[in-house]
């Protein structure tokens, strides 16, 4: 065998933690606590759309063993939030837009404390019409959720002609998905410790996917400058998109600088579940033209994108489900346009794969169905019209080095072919 | 709040050494580990006994300690993933672990270790299908499991 060239490439080497997780002793936010420690909890509205009538914490803050409790009145800096649009309210001020929206904060002496301290708080709500989805956001009298309206974005993508496009296609299919919200469930919750330092420093010890954009969050609603934070990520179990928002860390900052002791927060599974960011639901209707002997011609598509009560990463995550509809393909003639919508429903926001994954939901359902109409073998249909050096993507960029999708494509067949219990599938495929 | 004379001192043994805590009659054998004993391995994923992330051994026996309440655990042997190997003398587990790439985020690490020692101390030589079933209540949302049997099975083919 070859000497591997370099120190890493080519070289199987252990992790450079796994030492510490297999002895235990890796550091995740909520393993770490300090003396005179409190513990946080969130109070969220429960209900999906309402104006707030009242809020009473009276209950709460006389309980014995509860050191605060945050109300919207009580953020010392601002009281917006959002990894690329701060469209988010860090505790509900008249309104509540989603079932996850933070109404209330509150540290205790005990978890058991924290959690009986926030059922004690009384909020009295008068309920509004709900927006459930991107056709009802968009529907004329459409009750708006955010001051620009449900409409967050709307993006057009144009490439040839696809009136003539569809008139050179002998078969024409059209058809309307919808995908599905999914949860990231990493195996840790979200959590995170805060306290600050004797020079008046806030320290936060945190999952993250992001320290320095969770530390200029924290710095404007804790009304500090941002040399005045400090965001340390800690060992984080798991993530996949789903700790790049913030969690916990703006209300956990809040608390710790209310109290001045240093406080833990960490969500229970089921509000992990119930509040946290999500894949989007997408639903996109597609229609698609092709030769009879195998060409695609033309390719049109609606992508309408549910990003929830707020923006997190939604409208790149929806705009990128539209631009990656023609999946790896060449298609000359394309016609997509994408919505991105404020519903009442939980955000939603990264989670691997950024809106890929629903586009090829679609395309690849549509060069199957497309194949067998014109009867040709699927694999070969599609390294038929697989994308290659000089042909150019949906949005018009000209492959000038090969994406690799031809030999991929390629190489599956050969596998296939060389598989004596594949056989069947090969009839047609040379 | 529960007030310290509410409390009752609970004996066991942890990792090998006896140890005497006070403890809320409502805690779980989870919480005591993390929070009074400070021995944070043990995880918890869901605390209601879905996860796995949560896993020591009681007698030997695998249990989910968030299911757990701590006064059960009241003159018994308790063993956590500290208990398992040290840095200078790891558990073969815990070697063939880091080895295979069994870990990654590392949250049902300590979990799925301890279902594997216990597989193995009472069956040295498992099938695969064994090990499936032995690690059936260890949720991995990283690794897609592979790995993880993958590394218990070579240990249990040297052990
Ligand atoms: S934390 Fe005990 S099973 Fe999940
Ligand atoms: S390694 Fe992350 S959950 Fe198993």
């Amino acid at each position: 065998m070859n000497e591997p060239k370099f120190q890493c490439i080519g070289r199987p080497l252990p992790r450079v933690d796994a030492l510490d997780k297999v002895l235990g002793r890796a550091v995740y936010a909520g393993d770490i606590s300090f003396p005179h420690m409190l513990y946080g909890k969130i109070l969220r509205a429960g209900v999906p759309h309402a104006v707030i009538e009242e809020i009473d914490i009276s209950a709460a803050e006389a309980m014995e063993g509860v050191a605060c409790v945050l109300t919207a009145r009580d953020i010392p800096g601002i009281n917006r939030y959002g990894i690329a649009f701060p469209d988010q309210k860090v505790l509900a001020e008249d309104k509540v837009i989603s079932i996850a929206d933070p109404v209330a904060a509150v540290a205790a002496e005990s978890p058991e404390l924290a959690r009986d301290a926030v059922k004690a708080i009384r909020v009295k709500y008068r309920a509004l019409p709900v927006v459930t989805n991107p056709h009802e956001a968009l529907a004329e009298g459409a009750p708006a959720l955010h001051p620009e309206g449900n409409l967050f974005q709307y993006v057009k993508i144009r490439k040839g002609d696809v009136a003539e496009g569809f008139q050179q296609a002998d078969i024409i299919l059209e058809d309307t998905f919808q995908t599905q919200v999914q949860d990231h469930t990493y195996l840790e919750t979200e959590s995170g410790i805060a306290r600050m330092d004797k020079q008046g420093n806030l320290i936060l010890q945190t999952v993250s996917q992001g320290p320095f954009r969770d530390r200029a969050q924290v710095a404007a609603v804790c009304g500090l400058p941002q040399n005045r934070v400090r965001v340390i990520r800690a060992t984080v179990g798991g993530a996949f998109g789903g700790k790049d928002d913030v969690s916990v860390q703006v209300h956990v900052a809040l608390l710790a600088q209310a109290t001045g002791r240093p406080v833990r927060l960490v969500f229970t599974r089921e509000e992990s579940l119930t509040t946290q960011t999500k894949r989007h639901a997408i639903e996109i209707w597609s229609r698609w033209g092709v030769t009879k002997d195998g060409k695609l011609c033309a390719m049109e598509g609606k992508v309408y994108g549910d990003t929830g009560a707020y923006a997190g990463l939604g409208p790149f995550v929806v705009k990128k489900c539209g631009i990656y509809l023609c999946g790896p393909y060449y298609i000359p003639a394309v016609k997509v346009d994408i919505y991105t919508t404020y519903t009442n429903n939980i955000i939603k926001s990264a989670y691997r794969g950024f809106g890929v994954l629903q586009a090829s939901v679609v395309h690849e359902a549509m060069m199957d169905e497309l194949a067998l109409k014109c009867g040709i073998h699927p694999l070969k249909f599609r390294i038929m019209n697989a994308l290659d050096v000089g042909l150019d993507t949906g949005t018009g960029q000209v492959m000038k080095e090969d994406c690799g999708i031809k030999a991929t494509l390629k190489k599956m067949r050969e596998v296939v072919m060389n598989d004596p219990t594949l056989k069947t599938h090969c009839e047609g495929l040379r | 709040m529960a007030k310290d004379q509410d409390k009752t001192i609970l004996k066991m043994t942890v990792n090998g050494e006896p140890v005497e805590v006070a403890v809320n009659p409502a805690w779980t054998l989870l919480r005591v580990i993390r929070e009074e004993l400070g021995l944070t391995g043990t995880k918890e994923g869901c605390g209601i006994g879905d996860c796995g992330a949560c896993t020591v051994l009681l007698e030997g026996k695998t249990v989910n300690s968030c299911l757990v309440l701590a006064l059960q655990a009241e003159g018994k042997e308790v063993r956590t993933v500290e208990g398992l190997g040290t840095e200078e003398n790891l558990d073969p587990l815990q070697e063939s672990f880091i080895e295979y790439g069994a870990v990654q985020c590392g949250f049902c690490t300590p979990g799925m270790l301890i279902s594997a020692r216990a597989l193995l101390d009472k069956n040295p030589h498992p099938t695969t299908e064994e090990i499936k079933v032995a690690i059936s209540g260890n949720l991995c949302r990283c690794t897609g499991y592979v790995k993880i049997i993958q590394a218990i099975e070579i240990v249990a083919q040297e052990g």
